[in-house]
C-alpha cells in the first residue's frame, strides 16, 4: 500500500504538471480538490484518464471521482481494489 | 435608438433538414434528427449524433466542387446554407462589394486535417489540405464560392461563434461601415472534438434530455446557417422584403471557468440583460427563449439560474432544440436564430423533446407548441468554453416606413469618427520581451525559425495556477497584466484577441494522439486548449473581467479582425477600454508544414512567435503612446476602392508595411504601398520580429512605440524606400497574397 501510494502522489504529480510540489507536500489524508492541493475538475478528468491508463479503471460517471479523489489514501484504497492491470 | 437591422435572407442545413422549408417540417413533426453515426470515421459508435444526411463527397457534388480540389466538409455545408441565404435575399456576385461576410468556426478543415496528419508530416499526399486546416481558410472557401465580399472576418468563440459573427457583423453596420452583412457560422462532427468532448465526460450515450432531472450530457450535432443583414435603406433600395429584425444583443464573460459555467450563470445573465437593454425590452417583453440548453448536468443548472433570475415568476416559454439537431458547436447561435425566426413566421413553440423529469432548481422547458400569447419579441442564446456568452433578441419586420432617409444616415456615420487612444502596448516575441530594447538595440535574425524569448513567468502567476497554460497562454496573460497594469485599467470593457491556430501545440498533441494511439485515453487539457477562444477568455477569468470577449482566427488578418471590432464598438461608444490582443506559437512541426504551403521558408523570412497585447482607450490620458485615427480592411477591393481609401487616409509620414523576407520592389506589399502612397517612406517591422499570423499586432506595436519614442531603429527602413523626416503620422499595412488589406493610422501626440 505505502508504494502504490507514493506512485500515485508520483502520478498525479506529473500527470497535471505540478511543478512546485514534492510527493512529500500532498499528505495521504488531505483533501486533493479545493483546499489541500487546490485540484478543479478538470483535474479529476485527467486523473480518470490516469486511472484507466495505468490501472485499468474506467469510470464512467465524473461525479464518482468526485468520491475517489478525497484524499490519497481513499484513492490508493479504491485503485487497491478495482485495479485490472 | 439604433437603425434597425433587417434580416432578408436566411440559410440553413443540420441533421433535421438541408433547407429551411425541410427544418420547419422536423420542428412541426417534433422529428429529431439525433441518431446513430453514419458518417464520421470513429470507433465511438456508442454516441449518438446529429449528422447532415449526405456524405461529404455528396455535399462537393452539390455545390459542383470538382473532384480532386480539396473540400472540408465544414466549408461544404456552410456554402450550401450560404447559397439559400443569398438566393432568398437576392443578392447577385455585383452585390458582394457592398457587403461583409462574417463566419464562425472553430474545428475549421480539422476533418481532413485527423484523416491526413501523419501524411502531412511525412509525404506530400496531402498537402493541399495543411492550408484548409486552418479557420480563416474555411470562411474564405465558403466566400470565395460566391464572391467578393467586401470584407471577410472568423470568429471563433467556440460554441458561440455564430452568435458572435452575428453581432461583429450588426456592429458592422450600426457603425455604417457597409450596407449588408452575412453572418453566421458552419461545424461539422470530426473525431478531434467527438474524443474531446468525451475526455470532458459531457457526452450523453441516449439522446440528450435539455433541462430533464436525467439529463446526462449533449449529442454533438452539425451544420451551418447563414442570415442576411441589412439596412433598411439598403433593403428599401434593392426592394427586398425583410423575414425579421435583430432587435438586440449582448456579450458577457462568465469569467468563471475554461469549460464550465459558473453555478450561477453570472455571464449568461449578462449577455441577455444587455441584449434586452440594447433592444429596448423589459424582460415580461420576451415572448419565447430558445436557450443554449446543451443537456450537461452544468449548463442547464447555471442556465436555469440566470433565467429565473433575469425573468422572476414571470418564466416566458423556453425551450432548447439541441434534441433535435444534437450541439452544433460554433454554428448553434446562427442555426437556432433561423429557428428563433422560424418560429415568428409560424407562430408555434419548438418543443423541448424527451423532456420528462422537473429539475429541482430548474426551469420547466415548453412540452406544447402552441402558444398562448403572440409570439413579438424571442431571445435566442448561445454560451461557449471560457464563458463566451452571447444572448440575440429578434422580432418580426414591422410595418412601418423608417423616417430617416439615405442621406441622412450617411451624415450621421461621417461625423463618427472618434479617436482612440493607445494606453500601452507589450510584447513577447523574438525581441526581447515587455521592453522596447529593440529600438536601441535590436536582436537580428538570420535562421528560417526562432522561438520567442520567453520571460521570467513567475511573477504574474505560480507554477501550479499555470499547470495547464502552454508557453502562448503564459504569454499572453503576461503581455495582458503588463498592458493592463501599465494602462491603469483593472477589467478592460472588451477583451479581444487574434489568433491564428490558437495553442497550435495543445492541437498537435491530441492529434498525434488521435493518429498513433487511437481513441482511448484522451486526455481534457489538450482538448480545451486547442480551442482558439481559450487565450480571450483566460485572460478574463485570471482578471475577473466581466465584458465582451471574443477571438478571431482568421490567418493573417487574426490580429486585424479583433482590432476592427475594438474599433467598431468605439465609433459606436458600446465600450471604452478594449484590451486588443495577437497571440501565436509556432512549433517545429507546424513550421515544417507551412514551409510546404508556402507561406513560411522564403528567403530572408523569419519565422517567429507573437504575443502582443495593445490597451484601447476612447479617453486621452497621459499615458497614451499614440492614437488611431483611421481603421479600415478590405477583402478584394478594386483599384478604384483603394484610391479612395487612400484618399481618405491623406499624406502619412511613412507607412510601415508586412514585407517578409527579403525585399523586392515589385512585391506586391510594397508595389500597393508605393502606387497609393507616392513619394512616401516605406518601412518593415517583419525582419525585426518575424513571421507570424499575428505579426501584424507586432507591426502595429512597433509603430505605437515609435511614435511615442520618437526614435525609429535604421532596421525598419528599406533601402531605396525613402527615410521619414518626421515621426508623426505612420499607416500600418496589411495585405496578405494581393487581398485582404488592413489600413491603421497610427498619429503620435
Amino acid at each position: 500500500m505505502e508504494e502504490l501510494i507514493e506512485q500515485l502522489k508520483k502520478q498525479i504529480i506529473e500527470v497535471l504538471n505540478l511543478e512546485d510540489v514534492t510527493p512529500a507536500d500532498i499528505e495521504n489524508d488531505a483533501p486533493l480538490f479545493g483546499e489541500g492541493l487546490g485540484l478543479d475538475s478538470i483535474d479529476a478528468l485527467e486523473l480518470i484518464v490516469m486511472m484507466e491508463k495505468e490501472y485499468g479503471i474506467k469510470l464512467k460517471n465524473p461525479a464518482e471521482g468526485k468520491e475517489i479523489f478525497k484524499s490519497i489514501n481513499v484513492m490508493a484504497q479504491y485503485v487497491n481494489e478495482h485495479r485490472t492491470k | 435608438m439604433s437603425e434597425p437591422i433587417l434580416i432578408t435572407g436566411i440559410g440553413i442545413v443540420s441533421a433535421i433538414g438541408l433547407d429551411r422549408a425541410e427544418t420547419l417540417a422536423s420542428l412541426r413533426a417534433e422529428r429529431t434528427g439525433v441518431s446513430a453515426l453514419r458518417f464520421l470515421k470513429t470507433d465511438h459508435h456508442e454516441f449518438p449524433v446529429g449528422e447532415v444526411p449526405l456524405s461529404t463527397d455528396e455535399m462537393a457534388e452539390r455545390m459542383g466542387i470538382p473532384e480532386g480540389q480539396p473540400r472540408t466538409r465544414t466549408a461544404l455545408m456552410g456554402m450550401m446554407a450560404l447559397q439559400q441565404a443569398l438566393k432568398e435575399a437576392r443578392l447577385e456576385a455585383s452585390d458582394m462589394a457592398r457587403a461583409a461576410f462574417v463566419s464562425g468556426t472553430t474545428v475549421g478543415g480539422m476533418d481532413m486535417s485527423e484523416q491526413f496528419y501523419l501524411d502531412f508530416l511525412n509525404n506530400d499526399l496531402h498537402n493541399d489540405y495543411i492550408s484548409q486546416h486552418d479557420c480563416g481558410a474555411c470562411t474564405e472557401s465558403i466566400a470565395d464560392h460566391f464572391g467578393p465580399f467586401a470584407s471577410v472576418s472568423t470568429l471563433s468563440t467556440a460554441c458561440s461563434s455564430a452568435a458572435n459573427a452575428m453581432i461583429n457583423g450588426a456592429n458592422d453596420l450600426r457603425c455604417g461601415r457597409h450596407e449588408i452583412a452575412v453572418v453566421g457560422g458552419s461545424e461539422c462532427i470530426t473525431k478531434f472534438h467527438l474524443n474531446g468532448f468525451n475526455s470532458l465526460m459531457i457526452l450523453d450515450h441516449e439522446q440528450c434530455r435539455p433541462f430533464d432531472e436525467t439529463r446526462a450530457g449533449l449529442n454533438l450535432g452539425e451544420g451551418a446557417a447563414f442570415l442576411v443583414l441589412e439596412t433598411e435603406a439598403s433593403a428599401r433600395r434593392r426592394g427586398v422584403k425583410p423575414l425579421g429584425v435583430l432587435e438586440g444583443y449582448g456579450n458577457a464573460c462568465d469569467a468563471f471557468h475554461q469549460t464550465a459555467s459558473s453555478p450561477d450563470g453570472e455571464g449568461s445573465y449578462r449577455a441577455m440583460k444587455e441584449a434586452l437593454a440594447d433592444a429596448g425590452l423589459t424582460p415580461a417583453d420576451i415572448d419565447y427563449v430558445n436557450a443554449h440548453g446543451t443537456g450537461t448536468p452544468n449548463n442547464d443548472s447555471s442556465e436555469s439560474q440566470a433565467m429565473m433570475r433575469l425573468f422572476g415568476a414571470d418564466m416566458p416559454p423556453v425551450s432548447s432544440t439541441k434534441s433535435f439537431t444534437g450541439h452544433t458547436t460554433s454554428a448553434s447561435g446562427s442555426i437556432e436564430a433561423v429557428i428563433c425566426l422560424l418560429a415568428l413566421q409560424e407562430q408555434f413553440l419548438p418543443v423541448n423533446l424527451g423532456w420528462q423529469h422537473q429539475m429541482p432548481d430548474g426551469i420547466t422547458p415548453v412540452t406544447d407548441p402552441h402558444p398562448q400569447r403572440p409570439l413579438r419579441h424571442v431571445l435566442c442564446n448561445s454560451f461557449g468554453f471560457g464563458g463566451n456568452d452571447s444572448s440575440l433578441v429578434l422580432a418580426l419586420p414591422t410595418d412601418t416606413e423608417p423616417a430617416a432617409s439615405d442621406k441622412q444616415v450617411t451624415e450621421k456615420q461621417a461625423t463618427a469618427n472618434i479617436p482612440v487612444y493607445i494606453t500601452a502596448a507589450e510584447q513577447i516575441s523574438i525581441q526581447k520581451g515587455l521592453c522596447e530594447e529593440w529600438i536601441e538595440n535590436p536582436i537580428r535574425y538570420e535562421e528560417p525559425y526562432v522561438r520567442s524569448l520567453d520571460v521570467d513567468f513567475k511573477q504574474w502567476f505560480t507554477p501550479s495556477e499555470s499547470r495547464r497554460m502552454g508557453k502562448l497562454l503564459k504569454r499572453a496573460l503576461a503581455t495582458s497584466l503588463t498592458a493592463m497594469q501599465k494602462s491603469g485599467t483593472e477589467h478592460p470593457d472588451a477583451v479581444i484577441t487574434g489568433t491564428g491556430l490558437g495553442c497550435i501545440e495543445n492541437t498537435e498533441i491530441l492529434l498525434t494522439h488521435l493518429c498513433e494511439e487511437g481513441e482511448e485515453n484522451c486526455k481534457p487539457t489538450p482538448f480545451m486548449q486547442s480551442t482558439h477562444n481559450t487565450i480571450s477568455s483566460l485572460v478574463s477569468i485570471h482578471t475577473r473581467s466581466h465584458g465582451y470577449n471574443a477571438t478571431y482566427a482568421h490567418k493573417e488578418a487574426s490580429f486585424d479582425c479583433a482590432l476592427e471590432d475594438a474599433w467598431l464598438q468605439m465609433q459606436l461608444r458600446c465600450i471604452q477600454t478594449a484590451l486588443v490582443g495577437g497571440q501565436d506559437e509556432m512549433t517545429p512541426k507546424y513550421f515544417g508544414l507551412l514551409c510546404k504551403t508556402g507561406y513560411l521558408g522564403h528567403p530572408g523570412q523569419t519565422a517567429g512567435e507573437a504575443a502582443v497585447s495593445v490597451m484601447l482607450d476612447t479617453n486621452a490620458s497621459e499615458k497614451a503612446l499614440c492614437r488611431l485615427t483611421y481603421f479600415k480592411r478590405c477583402y478584394r477591393p478594386t483599384q478604384d476602392l483603394l484610391a479612395q481609401v487612400a484618399a481618405e487616409i491623406g499624406k502619412v509620414s511613412a507607412v510601415m508595411t508586412a514585407v517578409t523576407g527579403q525585399v523586392h520592389p515589385d512585391s506586391p506589399m510594397l508595389r500597393t504601398a508605393a502606387t497609393l502612397f507616392p513619394d512616401t517612406p516605406l518601412l518593415q517591422f517583419k525582419n525585426l520580429f518575424g513571421e507570424s499570423y499575428t505579426a501584424y499586432g507586432l507591426g502595429l506595436y512597433a509603430t505605437a512605440q515609435v511614435l511615442h519614442h520618437q526614435q525609429l531603429p535604421e532596421d525598419m527602413l528599406i533601402p531605396g524606400c525613402g527615410q521619414p523626416t518626421a515621426l508623426s503620422r505612420i499607416l500600418v499595412l496589411n495585405q496578405i497574397n494581393d487581398k485582404d488589406y488592413t489600413f491603421a493610422v497610427l498619429e503620435a501626440l
